[in-house]
């Protein structure tokens, strides 16, 4: 329950930022939040937790309003924040140190931090990992620490602000099935990225900005009907296809969909029920792999 | 600066279980106590009392080895300052070289006590966690009115915990630096200032940009300088209470 109205914000040096960002998050939402660097997208997200206040307009998380300097701390437990780097954020000498920073903050007594720290470490995958220190930890393992870390604070929604861009792919994997859990779980999730692949298969609802606008807003179908360039290869094909005649959506981007799209066109759907197609689906699948 | 993270060696030895606080007032109150003796007979007590402290603590002797060898050059300087430049009876004499026996015993004694300390207090980093030895002594100033300047026992436990943990990070990023440098073409051995400044300007801005990132995290993760609690519970047992009230006595026996 996050509402945006009419958010304009500049930086102090007189860059417009943001520039009349309307918008609404319901609760348990997955949204995410795509465009170019420099669009406003970091700039929007960190409005969300008041890191930043509204030039103009105003921001309600869960019915407090972000100006509203007394609240700051119950924001910032509702609405918890995950950044890029996995080392600058990283503030504990072991992982259970880290996770438990935010409930320190909160000044819970000990036993309670003890309980929310093995939580949220066993929700993320890392419990076993939790007297490490963060060189003895990978990428996506500090990333999901700091996941864990958030989780400890116990907060309605999280913001993941470019989480997997300085991950491999196996590391980003996992980030994203943690993600998926979390959102799984009722917790609403609002993921700021710039690789539109990984998240067009979890996300409610696209969110596209340019130049501190929104310039769309809607589901991933609604979305691949609507871009032009930058889109999964899946996407690309299937518009080829579509292009040459084939009876096909190009709205698609997973590999099964494509599929039973093109086995479709090609006039097999009638004959092959649904299951056995996904079947040979994922066999196409795994010969990919 | 990895050593002063590896120093700990985890352990269940009585000195172990001590409250990290029992063991930074004893090593205060230890420190002074060296530093104040004269005579040769009451530092082989503590030598005697060190050795019983190691072995009880189950460290092994590396660790030890390894927390003096740094400071190796130091010692040595200190030793010949006193050998050379104290008045007295000369051992022999080659022209204004000239050691004295006064001196041989005050550079002894001095580098001894040196030695000690250092022991000593690798001996409390050795049997407690870094952030153990952050909480006690947050503990320990937080009874002191600190606010008074503007500062808070909470903010000084964070600086230093976050010192232990981002110094490693710091020297990563220098490295980088470095190679990144090499790798243009930068002779590091030809022009050392050169070397100096433009090595020192990337890791500044570097420095700078890793804090401010920090900061954002802190601050989103809600932290408040003013109050904080602990995922560890400090506990003052019986024990402790036997440690301190023994070194303050032996504390007070030095002085009659």
């Amino acid at each position: 329950m996050i509402h945006i109205n009419n958010l304009s914000y500049r930086y102090p040096d007189g860059t417009l930022a943001l520039d009349g960002v309307d918008m609404s998050i319901e609760k348990g939402e997955f949204v995410a939040l795509i465009g170019k660097n420099g669009c406003g997208k970091t700039t929007l997200v960190r409005h969300l937790n008041a890191l930043l206040t509204p030039t103009e307009g105003s921001i309600s998380v869960f019915g407090m309003d972000t100006k509203n300097k007394s609240g700051v701390w119950n924001i910032r437990q509702t609405v918890g924040m995950v950044f890029q780097n996995p080392q600058t954020q990283f503030v504990g000498t072991t992982l259970e140190e880290d996770v438990a920073f935010g409930p320190e903050n909160l000044t819970l007594p000990p036993n309670e931090i003890r309980k929310r720290v093995d939580r949220s470490l066993r929700k993320v995958g890392l419990l076993e990992y939790k007297t490490h220190a963060p060189k003895a930890l990978s990428g996506g393992q500090m990333q999901r620490a700091a996941i864990a870390g958030v989780l400890a604070m116990e907060p309605e929604c999280i913001v993941l602000d470019e989480v997997t861009s300085m991950l491999d792919p196996e590391s980003r994997g996992n980030v994203l099935d943690t993600i998926q859990q979390l959102h799984q779980s009722g917790k609403t999730i609002i993921y700021v990225t710039q690789r539109i692949e990984e998240i067009l298969p979890l996300a409610d609802r696209i969110v596209s900005m340019n130049n501190g606008k929104i310039e769309f807003m809607g589901t991933p179908h609604k979305y691949l009907a609507y871009v032009e360039s930058d889109i999964p290869a899946i996407t690309n094909l299937m518009r080829k296809l579509k292009a040459k005649g084939f009876d096909v959506r190009d709205d698609v981007f997973a590999v099964d969909d494509a599929f039973l799209e093109i086995m479709k066109a090609w006039g097999m759907g009638k004959e092959v029920d649904g299951v056995d197609m996904l079947d040979g689906a994922d066999k196409v699948n795994t010969d990919d792999g | 600066m990895d050593e002063l993270i590896l120093s700990y060696v985890p352990g269940t030895s009585p000195l172990h279980k001590l409250d990290p606080r029992t063991k930074l007032v004893a090593l205060m109150v230890t420190s002074i106590l060296v530093l104040q003796t004269a005579t040769f007979p009451k530092l082989g007590l503590f030598a005697a009392s060190f050795v019983l402290l190691a072995y009880l603590s189950g460290v092994g002797t590396g660790v030890f080895v390894r927390s003096i060898r740094p400071m190796l050059v130091f010692f040595t300087f200190i030793f010949l300052m006193h050998l050379f430049l104290t008045e007295g009876d000369p051992i022999f004499r080659i022209g204004v070289i000239r050691p004295t026996f006064e001196g041989l015993m005050a550079g002894t004694l001095i580098t001894a006590r040196f030695v000690l300390l250092i022991l000593f207090a690798s001996l409390l980093t050795a049997t407690t966690r870094s952030t153990m030895i952050t909480n006690g002594i947050e503990r320990l100033l937080r009874s002191l009115p600190l606010k008074r300047i503007g500062l808070s026992s909470f903010d000084i436990a964070t600086m230093m915990s976050l010192s232990i943990r981002f110094v490693p990070v710091l020297l990563d990023n220098a490295r980088q630096i470095r190679y990144a440098q090499i790798a243009r073409g930068l002779d590091i051995r030809h022009n050392i200032f050169r070397t100096a400044s433009t090595t020192i300007t990337p890791m500044i801005r570097e420095s700078v940009s890793t804090a401010d990132e920090l900061a954002t995290a802190m601050e989103s993760r809600c932290y408040q300088g003013d109050f904080r609690t602990s995922l560890f519970e400090l506990k003052m047992r019986a024990a402790d209470w036997g440690v301190l009230c023994g070194i303050g006595g032996l504390a007070v026996l030095s002085y009659v």
